[in-house]
């Protein structure tokens, strides 16, 4: 529905009396789509990778400081997303660590994807570790005691914890996808490349395009929601 | 079958499976003192003792959870902690245990009875059989013939989540069994059960012995102790106080202490 409203709004050539000023040919709009998802699953699929070792890390081991590295990833999860951008953008900036390694990459989809990384890691590191402390320690054992290794192991209890962890990868993707603050600072919000969805949005409604901007966020919901249906069937509908 | 002889004040016997002069505690208080035991195939020991006495600390010693502060665990007469990771994994494999609860995984009775099948396949063998679902099938009749063995073979779809708690520790048996192992230790499996699951689990211990397992049976359990094993050893304290043919140690028993346990004068 929502390409044939764009469709008549582009290809009429005049303004319908819904998409009033409508500013972007359909290739813009999928292209806001496209750097939108390729952010935002980059990141999520890193920051999953990360968190879930990590997760599984601190939920096996008993070590001095375990404590303080669960409260600093519990920290994480509540990181302003606007401080997240500043930090992300001095960092890959030609004065920043990772600048001053050849990693200058101020105003770049990588950019992007690093502070997304930022935001959602603790998000899906946390939900995870949750899930994974929950796990019955029995169910462990038993594991062990028929014979696993420790990766039998290890694989069994994410097995037992995968409604947790799936749920934690979904706050995660939601917190990544949705974010406006830190994409806006490191991003820029260039047209065709580092615009999307949210800063779209955000750029319309302070233009006044209301009804735009409206029809984007439908797309970023609808979007939100095929994924958390994909995620759901993947869960066996108990996420 | 062999009377164990006292040394130290401790009962010291042998076996296949065997511990020798094993001590062990927790956060500085000593559990077991000085225990020296051992099982061979085809043979079942009891350990009876009051609750809190270190049954389950040795057990899972015996299961190679932990290494024991001293003394070493042996299979073939081989102290197993100087063995490689590898080495060992070997060994634990041959070592079935069964707790006190059934521990079971989500999913259905049949992947829980086929588990301790797959984790023994190499990771490309692992992946081949999960995609082609050639891993179920080659492991239906094993999970079947063990579950026959428990009596629930006509339940092998059922979720586990959907179980009784006899059921589930009969499933949990059915599943340590599943790989063959040549020993069995069993940590009170029937203390929740109600007598008709006690009574199926009892016999399959016996079929288990049967078919020449070791089995080490820890129960606070008197009357099970009589039916099921060929030898008790009496624990109190961490120690073994008494250890032999399971009729000569309720009948005559050499040590007081486990004259009144058995007396049920013993309190604690």
């Amino acid at each position: 529905m929502v390409e044939s409203l764009l469709a008549v709004a582009v290809d009429s050539g005049v303004s319908s009396p819904l998409l009033v000023d409508f500013p972007y040919g359909r290739g813009a709009v999928w292209n806001i789509v496209y750097v939108s998802l390729y952010v935002s699953l980059i990141a999520v699929a890193l920051s999953s990778l990360f968190g879930l070792t990590v997760a599984m890390l601190v939920g096996f081991n008993d070590f001095p400081g375990r404590s303080f590295v669960i409260a600093l990833i519990n920290t994480g999860m509540g990181f302003p997303s606007v401080v997240v951008g500043l930090v992300v953008l001095f960092a890959v900036s030609s004065e920043g660590p990772l600048g001053q390694i050849g990693f200058t990459l101020v105003f770049t989809r990588e950019a992007m994807i690093l502070s997304q990384f930022v935001l959602a890691a603790p998000v899906i590191t946390g939900i995870s570790l949750a899930a994974v402390i929950d796990v019955d320690d029995g169910v462990r054992d038993a594991a062990y005691a028929m014979g696993g290794t420790r990766l039998d192991v290890a694989l069994t209890t994410v097995r037992q914890a995968r409604y947790g962890i799936i749920t934690g990868i979904l706050a995660g993707l939601g917190r990544a996808i949705s974010e406006v603050g830190s994409v806006l600072i490191v991003g820029g919000n260039i047209e065709g490349q580092t615009r999307t969805l949210t800063t779209a949005i955000q750029l319309e409604a302070r233009q006044g395009r209301f009804e735009f901007a409206l029809i984007l966020g439908a797309i970023l919901v609808a979007l939100v929601l095929l994924i958390n249906g994909l995620l759901l069937k993947v869960g066996g509908g108990r996420v | 079958m062999m009377k164990g002889r006292y040394e130290n004040g401790n009962v010291t016997e042998t076996g296949r499976l065997a511990l020798a002069g094993v001590s062990h505690g927790f956060d500085g208080t000593d559990v077991l003192d000085d225990i020296s035991l051992g099982v061979n195939p085809g043979e079942a020991l009891a350990i009876i003792g009051p609750s809190g006495t270190g049954k389950t600390t040795l057990l899972r010693l015996v299961s190679m959870f932990d290494r024991p502060d001293e003394g070493t665990v042996e299979f073939d007469g081989t102290d197993v902690w100087t063995l490689s990771e590898r080495e060992r994994l070997d060994i634990r494999r041959r070592v079935g245990m069964v707790f006190q609860e059934a521990n079971l995984f989500d999913g259905t009775v049949h992947r829980n009875v086929r588990y301790p099948l797959g984790i023994r396949q190499s990771w490309p063998d692992r992946i081949r059989n999960w995609l082609s679902g050639l891993g179920r099938r080659k492991a239906n009749p094993v999970v079947t013939e063990h579950l026959q063995l428990v009596g629930l073979e006509d339940d092998q779809f059922r979720p586990a989540s959907s179980l009784s708690g006899g059921e589930a520790q009969r499933v949990a048996f059915a599943r340590a069994l599943s790989s063959a192992p040549e020993f069995l230790l069993l940590d009170e499996p029937t203390s929740d059960l109600d007598p008709r699951n006690t009574a199926i689990l009892e016999d399959a211990i016996d079929a288990a012995r049967s078919r020449g397992l070791g089995v080490v049976l820890a129960t606070h359990d008197m009357h099970q102790a009589e039916r099921v094993a060929d030898r008790t050893a009496v624990m109190l304290e961490g120690r073994i106080i008494e250890c032999g043919p399971t009729e000569q140690v309720f009948t005559d028993p050499e040590d007081p202490r486990a004259r009144k346990f058995i007396d049920g004068e013993l309190i604690y």
